[in-house]
């Protein structure tokens, strides 16, 4: 077979292969983590929401959330956006007016990079964080979401 | 002969390639060096790193109690040694001291087929039927005090009669947190009288529509219920699974002065007594992004008249400067938002009574509003309903006002909004009156 003919065929197999590895990381599952020391191990789906709506503000024990999150297009945010049904711009919105309410205290911290979720979860022992789970850290505590961890079947934050 | 040459050359590139890989040999040991001087440093940092966080170490006085072993840590592999933290926090961690800021900003544009003043607002100049003016602009300030405890407060500097301007801080509250069940806030607040009040507060930039509904007005400016208290609030959630019940609690005083909402320069005094506002509402778990409430809210006001222009004689319909009424205000509610969508729904029914009489006025109001996002624009529509009784002392300038509003918001960015807006009333023995109201709100 000509060298050409072989490139001609290796190139869409590649291509495929690519497009493969890229959807496999879009579908990442996303691990929701708070400090090593909180005593809380599982949470529904609903409780999720309403602590990143800001609904529901404090830990068992009266200890108040604090929100780590990751910018605006990462998946780890998008998969936040999908759990909480909004736009960026609705999710902006909607954080002005929890903070004119007197609702919270600010905007929810916003990290760039992994390796700051986990300095975040170490510095702030009430903080809660959602990680691609491909990307942990030793020192986050996952917890269950809805009885499931990432990587179980229908575990749900994907 | 040729041979020779030949062969001179082959060896003159001999010696040319030796030549060059002796100096990629000597800049590759130079690099190598370099390198090695680097491992080196970056070995005494670490050595020094280690060293401090011995020290570190060796001074925390509080240990960090074990944590309970979970099934998902059994998830995260093999422990990891604790890490120390530091009493200094991360500088990009720290938490905010100090007051922070935010504030809103709105340039309005609003032309009316009368040139008559209606709502008795902004900066309407008489004889013209279009005007610009910068409705509210607002510096809204928040400090937290410690985990439970926060001041807040909200100064909106509000354009009045030939842009001048007067400061109203339409919140000052002291705020305590006790946990999700008691949350206090003491101070000058904006009641719970339904859903509105509650959400958007005095930010034109939160709104969808350009303007409030005229039920959810601020009496300040010409609207009908007691959008101010100073006093106490108390909310929060009561357990109740699923169903996700919430009340408020409000005791305080409204002292309400609401001009007429034609401009005439009357303004109604209402001198009111303490008030109590209850409500409850509901956001179960099972549709996110529903609210069905309610509220009921009680007072003692007065009819009493204040004229800005002497010469302008009191409407026939006031009984006394002293009566006194009693205020009920009644309000159900049913709230959507959720996936771009925006679904409100408030009815009231405002009873004023005599006290000590039989005399009784009712006044019944509802606004519906429906919005849908697409990208950067939702369009919106809305509906209002104010029906008060011409012989009603309180609400004689009210009337009926009921009408279809139109339009659309436009998001250019995060910051700024540009909203446009028709507005089409009925009233009661008045012509009918449009509208075209054009906005651009912004936060910073």
């Amino acid at each position: 077979m000509p060298m050409t003919a072989k490139l001609t065929l290796a190139a869409p197999l590649i291509a495929i292969l690519f497009c493969c590895c890229a959807n496999a990381q879009v579908h990442a599952d996303v691990a929701v983590t708070v400090n090593a020391d909180n005593p809380v191990n599982a949470l529904t789906l609903t409780d999720l929401r309403k602590i990143f709506m800001g609904e529901k503000r404090n830990w068992p024990g009266g200890a108040p959330i604090k929100l780590v999150l990751r910018a605006p297009g990462t998946h780890e945010r998008i998969v936040l956006m999908k759990l909480l049904r909004m736009s960026e711009n609705d999710f902006k919105q909607h954080w002005v007016a929890q903070m004119i309410r007197g609702e919270a205290s600010g905007e929810p911290v916003v990290v760039p990079s992994v390796g700051m979720q986990r300095e975040a979860l170490i510095t702030f022992p009430a903080a809660i964080t959602m990680v691609d789970a491909a990307e942990l850290k030793p020192g986050m505590k996952v917890l269950r979401i809805d009885g499931r961890l990432p990587g179980e079947p229908e575990y749900s934050l994907y | 002969m040729l041979r020779f040459r030949y062969a001179i050359a082959v060896l003159l590139l001999i010696g040319c390639c030796l030549l060059h890989a002796q100096e990629s040999s000597s800049a590759e040991a130079a690099e190598v060096a370099a390198l090695a001087q680097q491992v080196k440093a970056l070995q005494q940092e670490t050595q020094e790193l280690r060293e401090r966080i011995k020290a570190l170490e060796a001074n925390q006085t509080s240990t960090v109690p074990a944590a309970p072993v979970s099934d998902s840590q059994k998830t995260q592999g093999p422990p990891v040694p604790a890490e120390p933290v530091s009493e200094q926090l991360p500088p990009r961690f720290d938490e905010p001291r100090g007051i922070q800021w935010k504030g809103f900003g709105e340039a309005d544009y609003k032309v009316l087929n009368q040139r008559l003043p209606e709502l008795g607002s902004y900066g309407f100049v008489p004889g013209s039927s279009g005007n610009f003016y910068s409705g509210d602009f607002d510096l809204f300030l928040h400090a937290q005090m410690n985990s439970k405890s926060s001041v807040l407060a909200d100064l909106a500097f509000e354009e009045t009669d030939a842009q001048k301007y007067k400061l109203d801080p339409r919140q000052v509250l002291l705020k305590y947190d006790l946990n999700d069940h008691l949350r206090m806030s003491f101070g000058r607040f904006q009641t719970s009288i339904g859903y509105y009040n509650w959400a958007f507060r005095s930010a034109a930039w939160l709104q969808t529509t350009a303007d409030r509904p005229l039920v959810m007005e601020y009496a300040s400016n010409g609207g009908i219920l007691p959008t101010q208290g100073i006093g106490v609030s108390t909310t929060g959630s009561i357990p109740s699974g699923a169903i996700g019940l919430h009340y408020i609690a409000e005791y305080g005083s409204s002292d309400t002065m609401r001009p007429d909402l034609n401009g005439d320069g009357i303004i109604n005094d209402e001198n009111n007594g303490n008030f109590f506002n209850l409500g409850l509402y509901i956001g179960p778990d099972a549709i996110p992004g529903l609210r069905i409430g309610g509220s009921f809210y009680h007072d003692q006001i007065s009819d009493l008249l204040i004229l800005t222009d002497p010469s302008v004689p009191p409407p026939a319909s006031t009984l006394s400067p002293s009566t006194r009424f009693n205020q009920s205000i009644v309000n159900a509610h049913v709230v959507y938002i959720s996936r771009g969508v925006e679904f409100l729904n408030e009815g009231f029914l405002i009873r004023h009574s005599v006290v000590g009489g039989s005399v009784v006025f009712d006044t019944a109001a509802f606004y519906s509003q429906i919005s849908k996002k697409f990208g950067r624009i939702r369009p919106f529509m809305r509906y209002q309903y104010v029906n008060a009784s011409d012989r009603n002392p309180i609400f004689d300038d009210v009337g009926l006002r009921a009408g279809p509003s139109f339009g659309a918001a436009y998001d250019f960015n995060s910051y700024i909004t540009f909203k446009a807006q028709l507005d089409h009333t009925q009233r009661s023995g008045l012509s009918d009156l449009n509208g075209l109201h054009l906005q651009a709100a912004f936060v910073f």
